[in-house]
């Protein structure tokens, strides 16, 4: 999947304007990252990436960009 | 001499809780926002001095007022609560006794949550093919909002209180129609749905009744309901795909010889993955949460009760039964309508 795509449904789960992330967001500024926004996150990972990413991980990141860096090699530009 | 599953009542304690009631109290939530990612529009509640006993005995009556049976013909009394009376006696004591179940009668309580119906009927199953019981009651009955602190709409906008009662009767004929079974166990994930004080291994206490607020701003003590919610997905994600597989390995059907598929009744956003990623049909996956939350033990029966109402579950239909959750402990099992 590329990169622009999987921004695209990130901007949905936290409800803001669509192209208006461009991964140096802090999670902590974004008012909708909250658990219910973790649990879409996983959903999402697991839909479009058929991937697990372990939910320590998620709560590790700081960041947009650190939340796309999870997905290892599953998204290319 | 086989098992089947003879009849399934519920009963809900009087007391509702809307949406409306919810997003008046967690402003940040709307009304529309929890029906979306929950699916539930309202749960039922119990009150103070309202048990999950008081609500199996209503569902026992029920059972026996269809005439289903009668209370003098059980002879073993299955009860699955994580909320009993008390440490001790056994709560199914207590019903034997409340439900005038003869004394003759065998019974005992079993501490599951939402894996509890798939495990009552194992254990139902067992009891009558080998001949220990003719018809037992097996009854599943939760109160959970007694466990939760008021200020965490983590959880309060999920679960509901309910109970419900199966009559699981011997039966002349040869095939099987339960069974067969598949479980499944990883306690490492017992941090992640918990009610941390007030058994043995960490007793009340001032300190355990101090209440904290999380990250996200809800309120809870060591003395409440606790759940991991992102754990408790990914947990789901990883093991009930593969129970469904070995299930339908083990009884050697292809997935379109299921009629239907009657899983926990989490919420939405959860089943509506679960159902997408195991590529079940919509039309063959029961919804049953909209009117009662997550009942915990009691969504399976409720779901099938309710299904077979509308007409959707009929008689000998196959029918795949998933439950999963707190334990981390889960359960997967075919029943014949």
């Amino acid at each position: 999947m590329k990169k622009k795509d999987f921004l695209l449904l990130i901007e949905d789960v936290l409800e803001v304007d669509e192209g208006s992330l461009n991964g140096t967001e802090a999670l902590e500024d974004l008012e909708m990252w909250d658990s219910l926004a973790v649990v879409t996150f996983i959903a999402l990972v697991d839909e479009h990436l058929e991937m697990s990413i372990s939910p320590e991980k998620i709560s590790a990141a700081k960041s947009v960009s650190d939340l796309l860096a999870l997905t290892g090699d599953k998204l290319n530009d | 001499m086989k098992a089947i599953v003879r009849a399934i009542e519920y009963a809900l304690p009087e007391k509702v809780l809307t949406n409306e009631d919810l997003a008046r109290e967690f402003p940040e939530w709307t009304v529309e926002k929890i029906t979306e990612k929950t699916g539930i529009d309202r749960r039922h509640v119990t009150r103070d001095g309202e048990c999950a006993s008081d609500l199996g005995v209503q569902a026992a009556e029920r059972l026996f007022a269809s005439g289903a049976c009668a209370p003098e013909q059980i002879d073993y009394l299955l009860y699955c609560t994580q909320s009993p009376d008390h440490f001790l006696p056994t709560t199914a004591c207590v019903l034997q006794d409340r439900l005038k179940v003869p004394k003759t009668a065998g019974a005992l309580d079993f501490n599951l949550g939402c894996s509890g119906y798939v495990y009552g009927l194992g254990l139902a199953k067992g009891l009558i093919e080998t001949g220990q019981a003719q018809s037992v009651l097996l009854i599943t009955a939760e109160t959970y909002s007694k466990f939760i602190h008021p200020g965490d709409k983590s959880v309060r906008t999920l679960f509901g209180d309910a109970a419900a009662a199966t009559l699981v009767q011997a039966a002349e004929r040869g095939d099987e129609a339960i069974g067969p079974f598949v479980y499944g166990t990883d306690g490492s994930g017992a941090k992640n749905l918990i009610v941390p004080a007030g058994g043995m291994r960490n007793p009340r206490t001032a300190e355990t009744g101090a209440v904290q607020e999380d990250e996200h701003g809800n309120l809870r003590s060591e003395d409440h309901l606790y759940m991991n919610g992102p754990e408790i997905f990914t947990f789901t994600l990883l093991s009930v795909p593969k129970a469904v597989k070995a299930l339908l390995e083990k009884s050697g059907l292809d997935m379109d010889q299921v009629d239907l598929f009657v899983f926990h009744q989490a919420n939405r956003f959860m089943l509506d993955r679960l159902r997408k990623k195991i590529k079940i049909p919509e039309e063959k996956f029961l919804l049953a949460f909209e009117n009662f939350g997550n009942t915990v033990s009691s969504t399976i029966p409720i779901a099938l009760k309710e299904a077979e109402t509308t007409g959707q579950l009929k008689p000998g239909m196959k029918v795949m039964l998933v439950g999963f959750g707190v334990g981390y402990s889960w359960g997967a099992n075919l029943i014949e309508w």
